[in-house]
Order: structure tokens, then sequence, then C-alpha cells
């Protein structure tokens, strides 16, 4: 049967190929090669943890789910970025129209509910978790990242930390090529400036 | 000197590492030009600090988590084959043993069918005597069968008017069993309504 083995030294349409026979030593396969990259992109998106992994964890839900709706003349990992980033953007824009007031959730149903969803400005207090984020975006560039727009956002992480093409770019995000090269001119403009501060 | 300086985009495509046609006077330019220098250097600086970012890891348990939420199915035809798969042997010398078997027994029955469409007039013979035993046995059955349903009596009749009288029942049968099915349907479709 299949090794783990085997299935590494594969291009990604063979394992496909495998997953789409319902191999589930296939299916580990593809998650095993891209956890990292996905979660690295949705983390950088959304800047919270638990809620990237949650992100994380629905994109490969929706990309193993739908696998037999995956195009083999668009490259995997491609498609799978495209998912992933529309699934940050998505709950970005839901955020943005939900936005929980400092005093607690606008959805709270009494007190207690709106005062543990309640923002304690100036409190310090950070949990072990909030001290690892803290730490792991905490440098300039991570920070001046996530003063980004988003769009501007996933164009740079795709560009300068998965290595893509300006081609693969426009096919994962379905922008203009033009647009793609715009976004990313004014991304490291907009980055150049935040940097300099730092540098000063 | 080309005292032009570099255009944002031209900056660009240095920073992307281009090296397509038209590259080689831009980088040209950079070792005269102070200013195009370090707006170059700046924006290189950017993107060093970028390309050095980790990638970070997610829960070692997200595997799992995204297993149990993806139905994995196998296709019939993938479970066909597999099926098949689990029996021939695995190692290669007893899947070699195993062909040689198979090849040697489809090669005996090759022979043997060769052999007898070789023997035209035997074979035409054996046929013939079979086909005969086994319309005897059909047609003994079928009396029997008769002899059983209709009674002594009723063949009686039904033989002495000989194939009119075997027709008329058989015409007689089909009518009746017609009726009864479409009687039947009738009555089902009124109790529906």
């Amino acid at each position: 049967m299949l090794r783990a083995l085997d299935l590494a030294n594969l291009p990604d349409a063979d394992v496909v190929a495998l997953a789409l026979e319902g191999r589930e030593p296939a299916h580990r396969e593809l998650i095993s090669r891209y956890e990292r990259p996905v979660f690295s992109l949705v983390f950088r998106m959304v800047r919270d943890r638990e809620l990237a992994e949650d992100l994380t964890q629905d994109t490969f839900v929706k990309v193993l789910s739908h696998l037999d709706r995956y195009r083999t003349d668009f490259k995997f990992s491609s498609w799978l970025f495209k998912i992933a980033n529309n699934v940050a953007i998505d709950h970005l824009r839901r955020r943005q129209l939900d936005t929980v007031s400092i005093d607690g959730s606008p959805h709270a149903a009494s007190t207690d509910e709106a005062e543990s969803s309640r923002f304690d400005v100036g409190d310090g207090a950070e949990n072990a978790l909030e001290e690892i984020e803290a730490k792991e975006l905490g440098t300039a560039i991570e920070r001046a990242i996530g003063s980004l727009r988003p769009e501007y956002r996933s164009c740079i992480l795709l560009r300068h930390v998965e290595g893509r093409s300006y081609e693969e770019i426009a096919t994962t995000l379905d922008l203009p090529l033009g647009t793609v090269k715009t976004y990313i001119h004014r991304a490291r403009h907009e980055l150049r400036r935040a940097l300099e501060h730092t540098r000063e | 000197m080309n005292h032009r300086h570099l255009l944002p985009n031209e900056i660009d495509l240095l920073v992307d590492g281009e090296a397509g046609f038209g590259v080689a006077p831009l980088r040209a330019h950079l070792d005269e030009c102070d200013e195009c220098r370090m707006r170059y250097e700046d924006e290189r600086i950017v993107v060093d600090a970028l390309e050095s970012m980790p990638h970070f890891a997610a829960d070692s348990r997200l595997a799992d988590r995204v297993m149990a939420q993806v139905p994995v199915f196998v296709p019939v035809h993938v479970a066909a084959r597999d099926s098949v798969a689990r029996w021939l042997p695995q190692p290669g010398p007893a899947r070699i043993a195993a062909g040689v078997a198979f090849a040697s027994v489809a090669s005996v029955f090759t022979v043997a069918l060769v052999w007898i469409a070789t023997q035209g007039d035997a074979a035409v013979f054996i046929t013939g005597l079979l086909g005969d035993r086994l319309r005897g046995v059909i047609a003994a059955a079928a009396r029997d069968a008769a002899l059983t349903l209709l009674g002594e009596p009723a063949l009686a009749a039904i033989q002495a008017t000989g194939a009119v009288g075997a027709s008329l029942l058989l015409a007689g049968f089909v009518l009746t069993a017609f009726g009864t099915i479409a009687g039947i349907r009738r009555l089902a479709t009124a109790g529906r309504r």
C-alpha cells in the first residue's frame, strides 16, 4: 500500500490523484506539505493564533472536501492559497462589519457575557499565548505588515514569503497582473516608510 | 552618465532580480548614480526583511482535526481494483510464479479448444447427440407439468385436437393473465386515489 516515503517524493498532482481515490495518507500528505505556509499566511493576515488555527483548518477542510473541483491546469498550491486567502479576507470583512465594542460584544445576551468579551485597555496582564503572539508578530517588519491593507498584505506575503511569481499571484488572487504589480509596489513603499522609523 | 533617474517600476525590476532585455543599462546606472543606488538599497532592505520571515508552525493536531471533518470515499472502481490487487502476491518472485501458473493453465485451455475446433465432425456428432438428449428431457418435463396442472382427460382432449387445441389453450391462458394484471392495476390505481 501507500507509504509516507513514497508519497513525499510525488508531485502535488499525483498526491491529489491518490487523494481522489480515497487514500487518507494522500490527504495527510497534502496537509503536511502546506500546513506551515497556509497557517503562516492566515496568521499574518488575521494576527490571532487561535483564529488562524481555525481558519487554516477551515481552509483544508474546504480544499480536501472539494478536491474533485480542482483543475489540474492550475497549480495545486495556487488553488490552496486562493482558498486560504479568501477564507482570511472573508473573516476580516466580517470582522469589520461586526466590530466588537471596547465595552464588550454587541451580541452579548447578559452583563456577564458583555463583561467577558470586553477589552482591557492597558491591562498588561497578557496570557502566555498572547505573549507568544506578541513575540512572533512583534518584529518591526511583522508589525509593518500588520498595518497594510489586507489585499496588499496577501500580495506581499505571496510574493516574498511564499516566493510566488507575479503571474501566479494574479491567478491565485483573481487580480489583473498590473494590479498585482501596483499592490506590491505600494506595499513595499509603505513597508519602507514604516521601517524608516525603526532605523532612525 | 545618464542623468535620468530610475523610475519606481525600474527599481522594482532590479529588486525582483529580473534579468530580461533592458535590465543591464539600469544596473549600470545604479553604479553611477548615488541617489538611485540609495533608493534601490532601501527597497532591498525591505525585501530582504520580508524574505527572511519564517513560516509559523500550526498546532500539531491540525491534520487530525481536518481529517475528522473530511469525508474520505473510496470510489467503486478503486475498491474493485484494490480487491483484485489483494489476491495478487506482493513479492516479485511469488507474483512471477503466479503469472507463470496462470499462463500455463490458460495455454492448456487454449490448446484444448483449438483441438476441439479442429475435430469438426466429432464436434457436430457430439453436439447433435447432446441436443437430442436435452430436447427429450425438456419435452418429458413439460408433459409431466401439463399432466399435473390439467389432468389426464384435458391433456387427452388437447392431444386429440392437435396444434389448434394447444394454440387455443395458450391464447386463453395469455388473455386471462393479461386481464388479471390489468384488473389488479386498475384496483391499485383506484385505491391510491
